[in-house]
């Protein structure tokens, strides 16, 4: 009666959580920081090889049904690794040994507590690598609590600051409210359905009784609320900016980047895998959520003068691109997830490099501490350091999808194509409006670099990791300009 | 749907009493008692002791420390019933038995955290 389990198949979340442990006791017997900080970039590395390891290899699932309990339906394994999950996993981990690599001097500067950041940050890993792997309901909920309880503590880790706790109250507020509202639309499926595996949830939804349908219909609407909150959607977008702004940077940057890609994994996966039959209402549903978050991030990020605050909008807007394709329904849906899953792993990359750079700049920004930066601070950094301007004006570019910034170019294309085959014109028109828009405010940023200078000063080196992150996602961006076919082929592949 | 929503009438007309029964009994009590306050009367009653200092007083914030602790273990230990009546059980034995073993040393090391923070010493 003992379940076995494939411990190849887990062994991402496994390592991870060895080492979270291992970190948060090592940290109780006064390991100093260097370590603490070496052991846990190491066993995300660690985590990132065995899921290199993996991709090769079958498909893989555990934590089936048991033979006994199936009574002739599908398999119904809750934890499963094939490609998707693998390439959504690579996503994650490399993105979070960047943040990792960020966080590194944020701990020294802000005094942070470096055992329970790197504990709390390992956490909320696993949570994102059991979110794409789950097929099923309940471990897709406890999967995106473990993501997010970690979280509320990372953000109001910077103790005796009144912005980080405001910031962190915020976010859990937004984030338990929208659980609950995820919660009850899952009971609602499950009442309907009988079934919480999503591979038994789709037929039961196909053949669903008349009498049934609005109860289902509600819950897959409610359902989408939870996700729309993880990937700062319109109505649950607004605690997006003022905790991106409160956080520790690298926090920020953890929260647009690790936690959007997890968000929107889980979205494509109980979209595409459980609800397929109630295309006709969650297609219009997110068609309209990714319209309104585009328009209106792109609308508010033009009239910030902070950096931090204009990252938080663009990325709300780009929420939306990444939306978008969701939007076609049932029609060429395949296509619409590698589309979605295409523009988070570009995103990824861009987004890093810029919040990389900001959290360079912030950290040289004077000897007086300010919670953020203007614009107007980035006014000549082309003259005194040529190299990081340059990085930053070339994420910038990417961001806003221009020429020489192929891969957001690249992009934004592979969105519009999806969204476009799928028979939804109208919200690839609004797409190209918001594209403009977004043009704008990036290379408003982007040119103030190479004006005169103002008083602010990127002279010092930014220290090691710091510019060891610019430069690997840097280079990644330039490979991928290159290159953007690399993306899309494993994409494709994958989903 | 009718007998259902009907099953609920009775409810209704059980509040109905049930709040009757209390608000006429109060309100007889006020109709037939005499009525003569003093200060000494509308002070609050202590059990015969004059009572001391403000309504708004102060408990001691540590002992959160403690309870947190506790509902972790306490939720926790929930797992170990329904594992201690299979653990012998044919199909099951030494590999569960690991098993839970692997669950309490996740505790301890909580524990272990806990202590060496220095949160179960008393000051």
């Amino acid at each position: 009666m003992i379940q076995g389990i494939d411990y190849a198949a887990i062994a991402p979340p496994l390592i991870l959580a060895v080492a979270a442990i291992g970190l948060l006791l090592a940290d109780a017997f006064d390991a100093p920081r260097r370590l603490l900080g070496l052991l846990s970039a190491g066993s995300l590395a660690a985590a990132l090889i065995a899921v290199a390891a993996l991709a090769p290899g079958d498909r893989r699932a555990t934590f089936c049904l048991p033979d006994g309990l199936r009574s002739g339906g599908p398999r119904s394994c809750s934890y499963v690794a094939d490609d998707f999950t693998l390439l959504f996993q690579g996503i994650v981990l490399a993105a979070a040994v960047v943040v990792v690599l960020l966080s590194l001097q944020e701990i020294t500067d802000s005094d942070i507590p470096a055992g329970e950041y790197h504990f709390l940050i390992l956490a909320a890993v696993i949570g994102a690598l059991t979110l794409v792997a789950a097929r099923d309901l309940v471990l897709l909920v406890v999967a995106l609590e473990t993501l997010s309880l970690p979280v509320f503590a990372l953000v109001g880790l910077r103790r005796y600051d009144g912005t980080a706790s405001e910031a962190a109250l915020k976010l859990f507020l937004v984030s338990v409210v929208s659980a609950a509202v995820m919660l009850f639309g899952i009971s609602l499926v499950y009442g309907a359905t009988g079934a919480m595996h999503l591979d038994r949830v789709a037929p039961a939804l196909e053949r669903l009784p008349a009498d049934l349908d609005p109860v289902a219909a509600a819950g897959i609407v409610l359902v989408l609320a939870g996700f729309a909150f993880k990937v700062a959607a319109v109505p649950f977008h607004f605690w997006a900016p003022d905790v991106y702004q409160g956080a520790p940077l690298p926090v920020a940057a953890f929260l647009s980047v690790v936690s959007k890609a997890a968000g929107f994994a889980g979205l494509a996966i109980v979209l595409a895998l459980g609800f397929p039959a109630y295309a006709h209402i969650w297609g219009p549903v997110v068609g309209v959520l990714a319209a309104v978050t585009m328009t209106l991030g792109n609308l508010l990020a033009l009239r910030q003068n902070t950096a931090i605050r204009l990252l938080a909008w663009s990325s709300v807007a780009q929420s939306g691109y990444m939306l978008a394709p969701l939007a076609v329904g049932d029609r060429r849906l395949p296509e619409a997830v590698a589309a979605t899953t295409a523009y988070v792993a570009l995103y990824a990359v861009m987004n890093l490099g810029a919040f990389a750079v900001v959290i360079g700049f912030n950290r040289r920004h004077g000897s007086v501490r300010t919670a953020y930066d203007t614009l107007d601070d980035y006014r000549g950094l082309a003259r005194s350091s040529p190299a990081v301007a340059a990085a930053l004006a070339f994420f910038l570019i990417c961001l806003a999808g221009l020429p020489p910034g192929v891969m957001g170019l690249f992009a934004k294309i592979v969105v519009f194509r999806a969204t476009v085959a799928g028979g939804v014109t109208w919200l690839a028109v609004v797409m190209a409006i918001n594209t403009v828009i977004g043009l704008y405010y990036y290379l408003v940023w982007a040119a103030r670099l190479f004006t005169a200078g103002s008083g602010a000063r990127y002279d010092a080196a930014p220290g090691l990791p710091v510019r060891a992150a610019v430069a690997a996602a840097a280079t990644a961006a330039v490979v991928l300009s290159i290159a953007p076919q690399i993306v899309l082929q494993t994409v494709t592949n994958a989903t | 749907m009718r007998t259902y929503f009907e099953s609920y009438a009775v409810l209704g007309a059980l509040l109905l009493v049930g709040g009757g029964i209390v608000a006429g009994g109060l309100a007889a009590n006020r109709l037939l008692r005499p009525n003569r306050p003093t200060a000494e009367k509308l002070t609050t009653y202590e059990c015969g002791v004059d009572p001391v200092g403000e309504n708004w007083a102060h408990s001691y914030v540590r002992y959160y420390v403690f309870s947190y602790l506790y509902v972790v273990f306490a939720v926790d230990a929930v797992f170990l019933f329904p594992w201690a009546t299979v653990f012998s059980a044919p199909g099951y034995g030494m590999t569960t038995l690991g098993e839970m073993f692997v669950f309490l040393g996740f505790l301890a090391a909580g524990l272990l955290y806990a202590g060496k923070k220095g949160v179960l010493s008393w000051v």
